[in-house]
């Protein structure tokens, strides 16, 4: 009776056990609620801790079993000539696959490593890489500072295999011909002047040429099969991994710094330009050129002027990297009219274009060394050596020459291929008198510079890009580097003749063992 | 309950490709680090982080009187006997059958005792979270409970890593140092190194000039707090009868007392 008294009075108001129940209920609920929202009902086992993301199928293997395919390539930070964006590797590979299987060169020393990454610079990895996590390392803003500086003088040189290359990067398809596009594209960039590496080509087989003759003659005192040293990811290689072999390749410098040397000296006092004014560009299918012109004896013009500043070449853009800076300009290469290269170190014959291809160089040097032993142009045999053309590892030739005897030539390209051919110089067993070497599948034509078209490379588009140089070549009236109307001029004013002093000094270089910098394989553990 | 794996770290087969951060970055879902659009980073050790669980160091050293460049894998060592469990009173710390020490964020409420407890100064605290980590490596323990390798050593294409039940790695440890004795240092790293560690090294070059934490006791960590934690209970349970018989005392002491103002006379003053 009093407490419902209480009931009735809101001044006493007591606990009924219908109150009780109701509040005990809601805060049960309250609780429940809370403890859901705070993950009190999560499983917190700790075989769920972590692994919220995904790997490559290939590493989702039991412990016991080995992976197909693992890792990657290491790629130091301090490379010249690739860089790799860590964001975008997926761990599929593939560089490894290409570096190891085509070129011979992962897996290749033995561990520990000494001092510093293994490293050919030929930039497959690029190529090979399914999303672009591997590119050049970028140099299009020195380029673009340079143009844009009025006081300097800023000469470009393209190499043979970009104008059957670059169209790709613009839509058109592989092989398409764009010589005289990329040209105006380059005028329109604002380049100072716009040389051709061509010329350097025709240069480099002229003086190639005749240190073979020097060779077979006995003249040179250095031993046969000549090497062709044209390639910078071989010449690496070589000084790596067959540091005993550097004594048989040929002493010529590639195209590029051939050129290169030429601008700051010849090109300089023939234009009135001071050489310390002229920023000298190159573009190549290459990422390995970006090595080479920061070697340190490349450096011919300070030598010759005397002036420690000097660089042969400044700096080195890959294909995609001027593709790069064209679409940046949003210059449409197609649609530009065709331009011819400037004058004074602008000529190619044939034997120069198909420098881009394997058994390019070779083609050209031994029509040139028909006309140097014969006197003589060389026949239509010698216009068309399809035995060192196409796509095979290793080719071979035996052409005659009037006074020589049989001329024994090989071609190799791809560093695995290559390899097969040293062993077997190694051991004598080789009858050859002229190697070419290129690092790359295909020649520079398949550069790690050259465009992405298809991933990973096929035979199918190099051979498009070898057959538009090899119809380039067929076009033109002239096809023997020694027919280079200004190249003649260039010796004639200038070089005086094949290895000349001069000639020595500006287009020849020395080459140095690597072999302290790797752990020979038979001896690693 | 299963064995104790662990993982060899042969210093002398990396070559510094670092897929092994990759591995762990993707199985993770870690965000990106700092190698961002292809730039070089400088030459120097990379530093772990609560998003980089594993970094690879490079060090370039004397040896034999030449000058040889050596990278290191650092990660968690996954100890034995873990300090960091076992100052974590939260249990979000916690060492696993299998060989794993594991982080649990729902259990954690950042005090940060792991940290300071951790003799490799591994534990890295997300300071800039309003709800912060500790994160560490979780040696990948759901693949390894699914049979598989953690994610680094499955990407490691030059065998720089092996994993595998604890006693068979350091025998394969002691072989490869038995096998070559002129190319390795004698020590096995995480061996004996507080207590041992889920993740051993071996070198050809000193430890010590390789950036590894020396000086760090053989003895497990917890071994040195629990001779004092351990008496814990005793002194809270004494703390608490002393304060007890005290109070009963006191209590004893204020009845009589009132006692004896109670009967005291009323009038003693009058």
């Amino acid at each position: 009776m009093e407490a419902r008294t209480n009931a009735m009075d809101p001044e006493k108001r007591e606990l009924t056990r219908r109150s009780f129940l109701k509040m005990v209920a809601g805060s049960g609920l309250l609780l429940g609620l809370s403890g859901l929202l705070g993950g009190c009902m999560e499983d917190k086992s700790p075989a769920y801790v972590g692994g919220k993301g995904w790997l490559p199928y290939q590493y989702d293997l039991p412990g016991h079993l080995p992976a197909q395919v693992r890792g990657r390539v290491p790629i130091d930070p301090d490379n010249p000539s690739l860089s790799r964006d860590d964001q975008k590797c997926v761990l599929c590979g593939q560089c490894l696959e290409v570096c190891q299987s085509v070129q011979s060169v992962y897996g290749y020393y033995g561990l520990p490593v000494i001092d510093e990454t293994i490293c050919i610079h030929c930039g497959q990895c690029s190529l090979f890489c399914p999303t672009g996590a591997i590119r050049e390392r970028d140099h299009t803003q020195e380029v673009l500072a340079a143009l844009a500086d009025e006081s300097k003088f800023v000469v470009v040189q393209t190499a043979p295999a970009t104008r059957v290359s670059l169209g790709e990067e613009f839509g058109l398809p592989p092989g398409a011909w764009v010589e005289g596009q990329q040209v105006a594209a380059l005028r329109k960039l604002g380049f100072d002047a716009v040389l051709d590496t061509n010329f350097a080509a025709d240069l480099t087989v002229m003086e190639e040429a005749t240190e073979l003759i020097k060779r077979i003659k006995g003249e040179a005192k250095r031993p046969l099969p000549q090497f062709t040293s044209c390639s910078p990811g071989w010449v690496k290689f070589c000084e790596y991994f067959y540091p005993e072999l550097l004594p048989h390749l040929s002493s010529c410098k590639s195209p590029q710094q051939m050129l290169g040397a030429l601008v700051k000296t010849y090109y300089a006092g023939r234009r009135g330009v001071d050489p310390g004014n002229i920023v000298s560009v190159s573009v190549m299918p290459c990422t390995a050129k970006k090595f080479e012109a920061r070697r340190p004896e490349m450096n011919a013009s300070a030598k010759y002027w005397q002036r420690q500043d000097l660089r042969d070449v400044d700096v080195v853009l890959t294909t995609r990297e001027l593709a790069r800076i064209l679409k940046e300009k949003q210059i449409d290469l197609a649609a530009l009219p065709e331009e011819q290269y400037d004058q004074l170190m602008g000529e190619k014959t044939g034997g120069a274009v198909i420098f881009g291809a394997t058994g390019g160089v070779m083609e050209a040097a031994v029509r040139t060394a028909y006309f140097f032993i014969t006197g003589e142009d060389p026949p239509a045999s010698f216009l068309n050596l399809t035995p060192v053309r196409g796509l095979a590892g290793v080719k071979e030739a035996a052409v005659e020459m009037p006074g020589v005897g049989t001329l024994r030539v090989a071609v190799c390209h791809g560093m695995a291929n290559g390899r097969k051919v040293l062993e077997a110089v190694r051991r004598k067993e080789t009858p050859w008198h002229f190697v070419e070497f290129m690092a790359c599948p295909g020649g520079c034509i398949g550069g790690g510079g050259q465009p992405r078209t298809a991933v990973p490379p096929t035979d199918a588009l190099r051979a498009q890009r070898i057959a538009a140089l090899y119809r380039a070549d067929a076009s033109l009236g002239k096809r023997s580097s020694y027919e280079n109307a200004e190249l003649a001029a260039l010796y004639q004013g200038f070089l005086k003749h094949p290895m000349s002093e001069l000639a020595e000094e500006l287009l020849h270089t020395r080459y140095y063992s690597r072999a302290d910098k790797l752990r020979p394989l038979s001896l690693a553990g | 309950m299963g064995r104790s794996q662990a993982v060899l770290v042969d210093i002398t087969k990396c070559v510094g490709c670092e897929s092994c951060v990759v591995a762990c970055r993707l199985y993770n879902d870690l965000k990106p680090g700092p190698r961002a659009g292809g730039e070089a980073k400088p030459d120097g050790p990379a530093e772990l982080a609560p998003d980089r669980w594993t970094v690879v160091q490079s060090f370039r050293v004397e040896k034999d009187g030449s000058r040889v460049r050596r990278f290191v894998k650092r990660q968690c060592f996954h100890c034995l006997d873990p300090a960091c469990a076992s100052a974590c009173f939260a249990k979000a710390l916690q060492k696993t059958p299998e060989g794993p020490v594991v982080y649990n964020e729902k259990l954690c409420v950042g005090c940060r005792y792991c940290m300071i407890a951790c003799p490799f100064e591994v534990l890295r605290y997300e300071w800039d979270k309003p709800f912060p980590r500790v994160l560490k490596c979780q040696m990948c323990l759901a693949r390894i409970a699914n049979d598989q390798m953690p994610a680094c050593v499955s990407a490691c294409p030059t065998g720089a890593l092996t994993f595998g039940d604890r006693d068979k790695i350091i025998a394969e440890a002691r072989q490869r140092q038995y096998s070559r004795p002129d190319l390795y240092v004698s020590q096995i790293y995480g061996l004996t190194e507080a207590g041992g560690t889920s993740w051993l090294y071996l070198s050809d070059v000193p430890f010590e000039r390789l950036g590894f934490p020396t000086g760090v006791p053989e003895r497990p960590l917890p071994e040195y707090t629990w001779a004092v934690l351990r008496w814990t209970p005793h002194l809270f349970v004494g703390w608490g009868a002393l304060l007890a018989v005290m109070y009963l005392y006191n209590r004893r002491r204020a009845v009589a007392h009132s006692e004896e103002e109670m009967y005291a006379p009323v009038d003693a003053e009058e």
